[in-house]
């Protein structure tokens, strides 16, 4: 097992770019290396040195073996275990764009907030964040119709708008809020929210499932009601209390489901 | 409004000029000359009139550099362009915005300069029509001419936009009055719809005026597409609208010979952004199993939809293209102009015909006060406030020409039609000079 420990010790407002420090590339690395290394910058390249105190235990033969530590704010720190297979990395603080963007295995930690697109496109692996997510929390590059497609992402805060877009498998669990348009243009996969939704959840879904256990603001027109369920079991999960199950986006002859608490939204009843 | 006597007091006519102000790209003015100066502009409305003829009183005449006191002093080419080009050179995350108002030859040189130094090259559509350009990356781009509008189209629906006021020729030159091929009679031929929670001036010439609420778009266009799939709406009212005027507005627009839907910054910048432009185009082609039905975005400035289509054909990408890594990357919110500057990246802000001072939120602007800022444009603007070092350009269209794209992506030859002041330089010279002096530090310094 290998630990890799990276503490902050100047801030830079020009964001870094951390997509080759990944335990994929780095599981064979000694201090020298990091010390030689140099962080993309804007248009340029800094010593790793200049911004982060190096410290390695242990030693590890691939890239399963390994734990980054990033103990500080990485606010300012983009693409952290983007493309990732193996290994696990936790951040101590908040994570900036991309975290965990198409990585296909391991495991992330943020102990703070992430800023948007974290676990875009992402393609197996966990992804766990503690604070908030900003918008487009696991979804897809512009234009491409397939988001995320593997893995779980578990969201302990509130989530911002279009979560997941073009979702086409793996999981989501936010346990708080979340705004506009969750799982629009959804193919496949899971989404469950805890908390209340503002508007229009699973637009244009084509199929896949959306469970909101709070309240929702607005629901779309394109959902038509199929029944009212006590204690469904949905997607391998047992639910407790009453679900009411909508079909849609018939606009686009979807056949998703979308399963709204009953108690908690009365006015739809 | 007092009446104007005809300019009669002139020296020559250039015919068939094209307008330098939105969009539409008028190309069938005439400008009237008179010493080297447009005295008088026919066929223009008032809006592109007035920017071809009274742009001269707040004319950027000579180079100049702000000095140690805050003060901007006139200086010579070769200083101006050093300083610029040093600025350039010496930056880290350097950011090229604007483009929107100069030529495509000239966008080509800053695309050439932006690869070199590996900046950041974006135009207005960052603020502007941005989401319009992602969602036709998701859903595809159900396009037409205008011309095909003006031939066929026998009903026109504005979305979220108010062409009375800001494209002022398009219903007369384009959609709604000329008499067309199929459309003989013209405006009696044609039914004039606007959605729009306001009663703007288009919505008071309509026929059909569909005040929805404001950010109700997702949802009532979501509820005409779940009508057209034939199901029963269940609400009374549905984002501001009666449901039985939902269904009637559905069977009017199933039923026209050749629909066109086009939408503004009221469709764009409302709630869910380029999810109402995604939805929208998927409502054309819902339409299309029924009748015939495309869309356009009412593009602002005359060569906005320009650098889309040329940095989209050299890069592959519309806009807020970086470079930083060497290799074109693209990603809304974080290569995009506001999102750099609210996140106080860039430490170099050049801006090329465009006025980010005008437009930009206060966020953005505060980080521009910090940081060196060059500016090519023709004219003093907010932005020659926050300017450090101010290069003066040439008018396209009327002093230099160039190519610009007409919203519907038709590509049009700008004449030139007077001399420029002599004291200024072209665009296009401007920028590829500094790319020369960039290059000889970079290659001083290696």
């Amino acid at each position: 097992m290998k630990t890799i420990t990276l503490t902050p010790k100047k801030f830079s407002s020009i964001a870094l770019e951390f997509d080759e420090l990944i335990p994929d590339k780095v599981y064979d690395w000694n201090k020298e290396d990091f010390e030689k290394y140099e962080v993309p910058i804007g248009n340029s390249r800094f010593p790793l040195t200049d911004y982060f105190d190096i410290e390695i235990e242990g030693s590890a033969e691939g890239p399963e073996e390994v734990k980054m530590i990033l103990d500080g704010d990485m606010g300012r720190v983009k693409y952290i275990g983007c493309k990732m297979s193996a290994g696990d990395i936790l951040v101590n603080g908040d994570a900036d764009l991309q975290v965990g963007a198409e990585m296909t295995g391991g495991s992330i930690k943020v102990n703070g907030n992430a800023e948007s697109y974290a676990g875009r496109e992402m393609k197996g692996g966990s992804l766990e964040i503690m604070g908030n997510v900003r918008e487009y929390c696991g979804t897809s590059y512009i234009g491409e119709w397939r988001g995320m497609s593997d893995g779980i992402i578990k969201v302990h805060g509130n989530a911002g708008k279009q979560l997941a877009d073009c979702m086409s498998g793996g999981e989501i669990y936010v346990d708080g809020g979340c705004d506009i348009l969750a799982g629009i243009h959804m193919t496949k996969g899971y989404i469950e929210i805890g908390g209340d939704v503002t508007r229009w959840p699973a637009g244009q879904m084509k199929n896949g499932t959306v469970v909101i256990k709070g309240k929702l603001g607005r629901l779309l027109e394109g959902f038509e009601v199929e029944g009212i369920y006590k204690n469904p079991e949905i997607h391998g999960k047992q639910l407790t209390g009453k679900y009411i199950k909508y079909k849609g986006d018939i606009g686009v002859n979807g056949k998703g489901s979308l399963w709204l608490n009953a108690e908690k939204n009365r006015d739809l009843l | 409004m007092a009446y104007e006597e005809p300019v009669t007091d002139y020296d020559k006519i250039v015919e068939n000029c094209t307008c330098a102000f939105c969009g539409s790209n008028c190309d069938d003015l005439d400008y009237l000359v008179k010493d080297n100066r447009v005295v008088a502009v026919r066929h223009a409305c008032r809006l592109g009139a007035s920017k071809i003829m009274e742009d001269e009183d707040q004319r950027l005449i000579v180079p100049m550099i702000r000095d140690e006191t805050g003060e901007l002093v006139e200086t010579d080419w070769d200083t101006a362009l050093d300083k610029a080009a040093e600025l350039i050179a010496n930056a880290v995350r350097p950011l090229f915005y604007g483009w929107s108002e100069t030529s495509i030859e000239c966008m080509k040189k800053g695309l050439k300069l932006t690869e070199y130094v590996g900046a950041v090259i974006d135009n207005q559509a960052t603020i502007c029509h941005g989401p319009t350009v992602q969602a036709v990356q998701n859903v595809g781009y159900p396009l037409m001419t205008l011309g095909e509008v003006k031939n066929r189209a026998d009903m026109v629906v504005y979305s979220g936009s108010n062409p009375m006021n800001a494209h002022p020729r398009h219903l007369s030159r384009y959609t709604m009055f000329p008499r067309g091929w199929f459309r003989p009679r013209g405006r009696y031929d044609r039914t004039l719809v606007t959605w729009d929670p306001k009663f703007s001036d288009t919505a008071k010439m309509s026929d059909i005026w569909v005040p929805f609420e404001e950010n109700g778009d997702y949802e009532f266009v979501n509820a005409i597409r779940a009508v057209l799939k034939g199901k029963e709406l269940k609400k009374d009212v549905i984002a501001g609208i009666p449901k039985e005027d939902i269904i009637e507005l559905t069977e009017a627009m199933k039923n026209v010979e050749f629909g066109a839907l086009f939408f503004g910054l009221g469709l764009t910048h409302t709630l869910s952004k380029q999810r109402n432009i995604d939805i929208a185009i998927q409502l054309v082609q819902d339409l299309n199993a029924y009748t015939k039905w495309v869309l356009l975005p009412m593009r602002g400035h005359f060569n906005v939809n320009g650098f889309n289509i040329f940095l989209s054909y050299e890069m592959g990408f519309p806009y807020g293209v970086d470079f930083c890594r060497g290799y074109p990357r693209y990603m809304i919110g974080e290569t995009t102009t506001i999102d750099l500057l609210n996140r106080r990246e860039p430490d170099v802000f050049m801006v090329i015909a465009a006025d980010p001072g005008a437009h930009f939120p206060g966020g953005a602007l505060a980080h521009l006060t910090n940081i060196p800022v060059i500016q090519i444009d023709i004219h003093w603007g907010p932005s020659t406030e926050l300017a450090d070092v101010v290069l003066p350009g040439t008018f396209i269209g009327v002093e230099t020409a160039g190519t610009s794209y007409r919203m519907d992506s038709v590509p049009i030859h700008m004449k030139k039609a007077i001399d420029p002041p002599e004291t200024c330089r072209e665009d296009e010279w401007i920028v590829n000079e500094l790319y020369e002096r960039v290059k000889k530090i970079k290659e001083a310094s290696k």
